[in-house]
């Protein structure tokens, strides 16, 4: 069955405003709902092994707040947490694809355009290469 | 594949849909091998070391280039084993405090970070003379201190901090077509220029002749010394292809065939490259004050003409960003790491929340590079090429020389188990540190006299002189010592003060006993108990 909602979660504004968006989704679908937090360091470096430990912990850190918001706003939600090591972008794509996901719900990256489509922003990349829907909330006015 | 469990069950991720196993195996493979070679920057080494090399021992640049990856290759395998016991990003750092103590450690993860800090200057340079050739404006890119050629350097600083602070990295697709680009038009331009070579005799062209490539046709044994310090920086960065895919699935063979092709690829483009750039015009086109350092400039339009020369320009620079990268991101990791294990200010080991680098250590970094890049410009206008790629040598064989010793210590129980542990754990980055300590001590005295340096004309210190011999070598400086070595030894002598007051201020990491291996496959309990969790 097409399965989970997926959320990626990074504890920026917007990333805040996808929650409560994926978390109405996932209730309207009585679908789970997967919050996942991905990060890769860059291989170009060398060693990286006790830098990704620290970051998995960040990452853990993140979602677990992200768990305890998800069950404040709708407690009958069932919700889970993915901490992927690959790039932000192809740990979302790799969820989809291992849950079967029916959308994901990510952040507007609240940047300039320009600026995003020179840094590359997340949901502009995830557009062009997801095979689901993907689902971009505004971060609000804040 | 780390995964946290939520309120849901335990569930995960796989690594790689496991129906492509093969494929996976092949792509890591690749990826190392990219890894490997692209950190080696090799149009940017020949770049920066070409003219210099020839400077020093004439027509036997290829042997040097061939013999200096001797040491490279037996401290790859001290990198190979210590990062089995502990990949830890502060390498050397780590290592050596482990395995020799924490005093020598912390200066070895100082020798990583200054010798880091000395090549920056010669990058954005380098980045500075080439974009400025691209363009056609030869003009300012001959002025290599001038005050245009500086201020595109500092932007170069500027903007390749910010990649590392913010993160960007392309894609391993777009980074292959890059390095593969730098490959071909490297092999593509030394046969053009050996074509050129044999079927045309351009003026004072040279045929290649086989003697090229015997290092014992080189004297005094000074100028080998200095050719090889060069050359040793022409392969730094190569042993990440040994020790960065750690990860992937065939762990067993992957970063041996990695190091194996990368190997492969990298000798054969020195050597072949090298030795085609002399034939074209002879030695003293590379080595005239206007070629020597941006020789692949010079050959460039010797060998291609216009508008071909500018892929080599453009590989040029291409091959300085990911070298100008590849020195950003281990550096602000070794400052991060010597952070989290309290020897180091505790805000060097911040992590930006949203960019996720290490981000106060790497913005620290840009920020002295470019003090130091224009301080360096300024202390030796005209020669901040030459001075800051000569005085690399030394960082470089200090810290790896450390490395290999550090191998040797820590696995000393397990030497002599087998001769595979005997040869590789113990002889082999032995013989690499002890060839680098030989080095290090030897280009001393060569570059104690400034004659003996690229500069020359240059002396820092005029008050001091002195008159001995030495290995059959009489060394008599009238006034002065050479730049390069106060350059090299200068900034890892300025550890000793820093680690002692350090150690005053901060009794904790000093405080520890050395470690020798339990076992040759066993990974190494954390350094500092707690602070970081190690996996795997």
């Amino acid at each position: 069955m097409a399965g989970d909602i997926i959320l990626g979660y990074d504890g920026s504004d917007g990333s805040k405003a996808a929650l409560a968006v994926a978390v109405a989704v996932a209730h309207a679908f009585d679908a789970p709902l997967s919050i996942v937090f991905g990060y890769e360091p860059n291989p170009m470096g060398g060693e990286t092994a006790d830098y990704k430990a620290k970051l998995e912990k960040i990452g853990e850190e993140m979602v677990a707040g992200a768990l305890a918001a998800a069950a404040a706003i709708d407690s009958s939600v069932r919700t889970e947490s993915l901490v992927v090591p690959l790039r932000p972008v192809e740990s979302l794509l790799e969820a989809a694809l291992e849950r079967q996901a029916r959308v994901i719900v990510v952040g507007g990256t609240g940047e300039r355009p320009i600026v995003g489509a020179i840094l590359g922003s997340v949901p502009h990349k995830l557009l062009y290469r997801s095979d689901v829907p993907v689902l971009v909330v505004p971060a609000g006015d804040e | 594949m780390a995964v946290t469990t939520g309120q849901v069950g335990v569930s995960s991720v796989p690594e790689e849909s496991s129906g492509k196993g093969l494929k996976v195996g092949a792509l890591s493979m690749i990826s190392s091998l990219v890894i490997g070679v692209a950190s080696t920057a090799p149009a940017y080494s020949l770049a920066a070391t070409l003219g210099f090399v020839a400077a020093y021992v004439g027509v036997y640049s290829p042997a040097v280039m061939l013999v200096a990856f001797v040491p490279m290759l037996f401290i790859a395998a001290a990198y190979y084993y210590l990062n089995r016991a502990d990949p830890d990003c502060g390498t050397t750092f780590t290592w050596v405090t482990r395995a020799i103590g924490p005093r020598t450690g912390w200066l070895a993860g100082w020798g990583i970070l200054v010798t880091d800090l000395v090549v920056m200057p010669n990058l954005a340079s380098i980045a500075g003379v080439y974009t400025f050739h691209l363009f056609g404006a030869h003009g300012i890119a001959n002025n290599s201190s001038g005050f245009w050629v500086t201020f595109v350097g500092v932007i170069w600083l500027i903007i390749m901090t910010a990649i590392c602070y913010i993160g960007i990295e392309l894609s391993a697709r777009t980074q292959m077509a890059l390095l593969g680009a730098e490959i071909v038009i490297l092999f593509v331009f030394a046969i053009v220029a050996l074509a050129k070579v044999y079927a045309g005799h351009p003026a004072h062209s040279i045929r290649p002749s086989i003697e090229w490539l015997n290092p014992f046709n080189v004297h005094p044994i000074g100028a080998l010394t200095a050719g090889m310090l060069l050359a040793v920086f022409i392969y730094w960065g190569w042993d990440t292809a040994v020790t960065v895919n750690e990860e992937a699935k065939d762990t067993r063979r992957t970063p041996g065939r990695a190091a194996l092709w990368s190997t492969l690829v990298l000798l054969l483009i020195y050597v072949v490259v090298s030795a085609a750039a002399q034939s074209v015009h002879g030695v003293g086109f590379l080595t005239n004050g206007n070629n020597i350092d941006d020789s692949l400039n010079a050959l460039g339009s010797a060998v291609f003409g216009s508008p071909w020369n500018k892929l080599l320009i453009i590989c040029v620079l291409t091959s300085a960003s990911s070298s100008t990268q590849t020195t950003i991101l281990p550096a602000a990791r070794s400052s991060l790491s010597m952070a989290v294990h309290k020897a180091f200010p505790k805000r060097f080991a911040d992590i930006h929340p949203k960019y996720l680098s290490p981000g106060f250590s790497t913005l620290m970094f840009g920020a002295i590079s470019i003090v130091w890049y224009v301080g360096l410009d300024l202390l030796s206008p005209g020669d901040i090429l030459a001075n800051s790629i000569e005085a690399l040598g030394f960082g470089i064989a200090f810290y790896y020389g450390m490395t290999g010793f550090a191998c040797v210590f820590y696995y000393r129980k397990h030497l002599f188990k087998s001769v595979k542990n005997f040869i590789f754990i113990g002889l082999a980055p032995f013989i690499g540190a002890l060839i680098l300590t030989v080095l290090f001590v030897i280009a001393i005295f060569y570059y104690s006299d400034p004659v003996n340096s690229a500069s020359g004309t240059q002396a820092w210190f005029p008050f001091i002189h002195f008159n001995f011999t030495f290995l059959h070598q009489h060394f008599y400086v009238k006034k002065g010592l050479g730049p390069p070595l106060v350059l090299g030894i200068g900034f890892l002598l300025i550890g000793v003060p820093l680690m002692l007051i350090w150690k005053i201020r901060n009794k904790s990491f000093f405080q520890r006993d050395r470690e020798v291996a339990e076992s040759v496959d066993s990974p190494a309990p954390p350094l500092t108990p707690g602070v970081i969790p190690l996996r795997d």
